[in-house]
């Protein structure tokens, strides 16, 4: 798979020389693949939004280089705009920066200071609220009537109307009910498998993150600690849970089992997962489809 | 970035001064405009610095973190310092050129003035923002003020809403922040263009801002009443304010430096200004 972003050795440091100096990310270098769902995890304060907001050159590192398609980004630091609309930023608790009439205008404002003609605005704007499942009837509603839920689909289809090679979304899904974040996490994958872009997402659910991305970053403590396919990092369980990052439950399961004597294959990290694994244990076993099923 | 202003910058310490009451500070800071005030001779502003330099070392603040407060008022510190140098008559001339005249006298009391500055500037703000916490300020404002009540001023609500006016600003910066990254983020460009395209940038910034101090402010209210807040009435509080001997000493030290100022003037005028 080709890179599209690489991060080279960055570190960023708020509040240089004061007393509340604090290193939020010390010498990290990671790639991130093209076409991809890539999970970014780690517990609070382990620098993940910092490290997202480099992405973007909303802050600027200082040191290391943000390669995009390789070509560093601040090369020249007059066009950093232009690389804001190739790298689609969703930040956390993006309800917040809603402002225009109309959901409509508001989904408009990055398309319309990418100077898109008007057509092409109206054709964004629709697209991208179908992408996030706002409707239609939605467009012409102030955005300060939307309930929670719908006001941060909203403001991701703002970010979603820029057509961005790479979407970064910061913990998209926090704050919100099972519902609700399955309903977001769901509607991104479903992007990401339509367009081919780029996806990152920021989470600390690691159920979340097993059911939704292709790879994963794990980051602790301004570092990257780890980054591989979900198999690979779930497999690190005792690792992850010393840095104070959780397995998803059905991998403990899955390996509370195997301990038991019962011959899971594969590696399970999603609840489907282990349905087909465990039927596929009872067909190998003999057992009735029936039984399997009951069980 | 918003957030690098130090403006109302507390510092967290131990230093002697950082233990002193907030009303003791209060009050020093006062002195210490009316000494500053008062040094007339060169002697005594000497004495002045040398009483600042004294001050930054107890509280233990950084020249870096004093030198960047002063910064904002640079330009004020060099337009003084030019008015005086050449609008000050004296005896001793300099330089003579067409109809400017450069004085000893106007050098001499330009540096003063920016002695007086600087020292102005920096006194306060360690005693006042360097080293006592807002909410500790604020503490002392109403204590310091209470017997006012008697008359019927307000002092208690005045208090409680500069500190979460205080407690506020903050936050406010960093919603700012953020807000403007989210809306840097969408393409929206605060620093290029007219000045009429700039105003409109800010729609963006400003409104979410308000909906969102407005949220805050009602989530507050809430809050301070589901704590069955009534105002100052009867109220106890959980660190009381008290003068201790450290306290007395400050003070004391600080009217001998007052009064060695006034002999100073009056004994050792040297140039006077
Ligand atoms: N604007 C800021 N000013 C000072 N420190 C910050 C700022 N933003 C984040 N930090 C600090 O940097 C560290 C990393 O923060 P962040 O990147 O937000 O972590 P995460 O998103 O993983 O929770 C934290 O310790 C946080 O306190
Ligand atoms: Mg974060």
């Amino acid at each position: 798979m080709d890179t599209i972003i690489e991060l080279k050795n960055i570190t960023y440091v708020y509040g240089s020389g004061t007393p509340f100096q604090m290193t939020a990310l010390d010498d990290v270098s990671v790639k991130i693949k093209a076409g991809f769902i890539t999970g970014l995890i780690g517990h609070t304060g382990s620098g993940k939004s910092t490290l997202v907001q480099m992405l973007n050159g909303l802050l600027r590192p200082h040191a290391g280089q943000v390669l995009l398609h390789n070509k560093d980004i601040w090369e020249n630091p007059k066009e950093i705009s232009s690389i804001r609309f190739k790298v689609g930023l969703v930040m956390q608790y993006p309800e917040y920066q809603l402002f225009d009439e109309t959901v409509g205008k508001d989904i408009a404002f990055g398309p319309k200071n990418m100077k898109l003609s008007d057509e092409e605005i109206a054709r964004r704007v629709e697209e991208a609220a179908s992408f996030v499942g706002i409707d239609k009837a939605l467009l012409d509603k102030s955005p300060f009537d939307l309930s929670g839920g719908q006001k941060r689909r909203v403001a991701i289809a703002g970010i979603i109307a820029m057509r961005p090679d790479v979407l970064v979304l910061d913990e998209p899904a926090a704050g919100l009910d099972p519902r609700g974040r399955k309903e977001i996490l769901g509607r991104v994958r479903q992007y990401q498998r339509d367009t081919g872009a780029a996806v990152i997402i920021v989470s600390h659910s690691m159920e979340d993150m097993a059911k939704y991305c292709d790879e994963i970053i794990v980051m602790n403590r301004a570092r990257i600690f780890a980054q591989g396919s979900c198999a690979e990092i779930f497999a690190r369980a005792e690792e992850l849970v010393a840095v104070g990052l959780d397995v998803p439950q059905i991998a403990y399961i899955a390996q509370a089992l195997r301990r038991g004597g019962c011959e899971l294959e594969g590696d399970i990290y999603t609840v489907e997962g282990a349905l087909s694994a465990l039927v596929s244990l009872f067909e190998k076993k003999g057992i009735p489809r029936k039984t399997a099923n009951n069980a | 970035m918003l957030k690098d202003i130090t403006l109302g910058q507390f510092f967290p310490g131990e230093s002697y001064i950082h233990r002193l009451d907030p009303r003791t500070k209060i009050i020093l800071t006062v002195f210490y405009i009316i000494i500053t005030f008062s040094a007339k001779s060169i002697f005594s502003f000497a004495a002045l610095f040398l009483s600042v330099v004294m001050i930054i070392g107890i509280s233990k603040i950084s020249f870096k973190t004093i030198i960047r407060g002063i910064r904002p008022v640079l330009y004020i510190m060099i337009f003084t310092m030019i008015l005086n140098i050449f609008l000050t008559n004296g005896e001793d001339l300099l330089f003579h050129w067409k109809f400017i005249k450069i004085y000893k006298e106007g050098i001499i009391t330009a540096l003063l003035v920016l002695v007086r500055i600087i020292v102005l500037i920096t006194g306060t703000s360690v005693f006042i923002t360097y080293t006592t916490s807002p909410i500790q300020l604020t503490d002392g404002i109403e204590r310091l003020f209470s017997p006012l009540k008697r008359i019927g001023v307000p002092v208690h609500d005045l208090a409680m809403m500069m500190s979460l006016a205080l407690r506020f600003i903050p936050t406010l910066i960093e919603e700012t922040d953020r807000i403007m990254n989210a809306q840097k983020a969408r393409g929206a460009d605060f620093s290029t263009g007219s000045l009429a395209s700039r105003v409109r940038a800010l729609i963006p910034i400003i409104i979410p801002l308000f909906v969102s101090a407005y949220r805050r402010a009602e989530e507050l209210a809430v809050a301070m009443e589901c704590r069955c807040y009534r105002g100052g009435e009867g109220r106890t509080r959980m660190k009381i304010l008290t003068y201790g001997l450290n306290d007395f000493f400050a003070i004391f030290i600080f009217l001998l430096f007052l009064a060695a100022i006034i002999l100073i003037n009056i004994y050792a005028p040297g140039f006077k200004l």
